[in-house]
């Protein structure tokens, strides 16, 4: 068998459950997550170290959609890595859905998140006569190797084509 | 009057405002957080599965979800944070120029366990573009107070 270095160019068939990533680290400074808090999440919590000290958390922590903004950052910068030097180096990523977002403990300035993902299900639906669903269980640990954020994702990931010719599709995502 | 736990109803229905997501908003956020063509580049946004240049996933649901909170605050609900996403799916795809708004639901109010906890309310939340085309959907988990002089947080 072919050896296949190219994560995103790989064809839906050939990504196998139970694949499992460690894709990437990101240490949050408190300029950012203020950064983040004033465009989209302004509670003070997440804007104003000082007010925030008599907050639910007593002190700053990123909004839950910093932490997956970043997720999502680390995962294209992991993809396009893998997918360097294939021509057609996009057959899957696109995101439809996600389930049982959690974020289970607050994320401060300094604290680095190690991100993870593994292939768990392949499902038999076909999209648009060109797309099969891959789902994926994602995590980030904090330094104290404490889960902080937890959630799986639906991607479309491409059919080989030869695999293709009569069967049944679905006409929307 | 700032609204408890105890003052919301099962069904109970909220309206955020809009907020337009302009060409430079989408392109700065993708040039952090979601660097693919389809969100950075015109020309190779209509080659791809959604057709023009559009939005980053999460970029819509962070501000749909700013919306919501902002929506929630101005109705005097004492929401302590969002705890979680149960589930959350994309539609359609958010072009430069469209404005977005929701609707808010309360699905679940959840149950009181101990007097000075907050309580996991589930509400649903649809959002829209200018065309009321669906956007995104999302179910989400709130803690809100409930009551005045409860603690909004566990010691």
């Amino acid at each position: 068998m072919q050896p296949r270095p190219y994560i995103r160019s790989r064809w839906f068939e050939d990504i196998p459950i139970g694949e499992f990533h460690v894709f990437g680290t990101h240490t949050f400074s408190e300029l950012e997550i203020i950064e983040f808090g004033e465009k989209y999440a302004p509670e003070v919590h997440h804007t104003d170290p000082v007010a925030a000290r008599d907050t639910i958390h007593h002190g700053i922590i990123a909004s839950g959609w910093h932490i997956n903004a970043i997720w999502m950052r680390l995962m294209v910068d992991y993809m396009e890595r893998f997918a360097q030097g294939v021509q057609d180096g996009r057959r899957n990523g696109a995101g439809v859905g996600i389930k049982d977002l959690v974020w289970h403990q607050p994320v401060r300035p300094g604290h680095t998140l190690t991100f993870t993902y593994e292939i768990i299900e392949k499902s038999d639906r076909v999209v648009r006569n060109k797309w099969g669903m891959i789902k994926s269980r994602n995590e980030a640990f904090n330094q104290y190797n404490e889960l902080v954020m937890s959630f799986t994702i639906d991607i479309l990931a491409e059919l080989n084509p030869q695999n293709l010719s009569g069967v049944e599709t679905e006409p929307h995502v | 009057m700032p609204r408890f736990w105890h003052d919301l109803q099962i069904g109970e229905r909220f309206t955020t405002e809009n907020r337009i997501l302009s060409e430079a908003a989408i392109l700065e956020f993708a040039k952090e957080f979601d660097p693919q063509p389809y969100h950075l580049d015109r020309a190779a946004a209509r080659e791809s599965i959604f057709g023009d240049l559009c939005a980053s996933g999460w970029q819509v649901s962070a501000t749909v979800m700013c919306l919501v909170n902002q929506a929630l605050h101005s109705q005097e609900v004492v929401v302590v944070e969002i705890a979680a996403v149960p589930s959350m799916r994309w539609k359609a795809p958010v072009f430069a120029d469209d404005s977005l708004s929701a609707e808010i639901e309360l699905t679940d109010l959840g149950s009181s366990s101990a007097p000075d906890q907050p309580i996991a309310v589930e509400a649903r939340v649809e959002a829209y573009n200018q065309h009321k085309a669906v956007v995104v959907t999302l179910q989400i988990r709130l803690l809100i107070r409930q009551a005045e002089g409860a603690p909004e947080y566990a010691a």
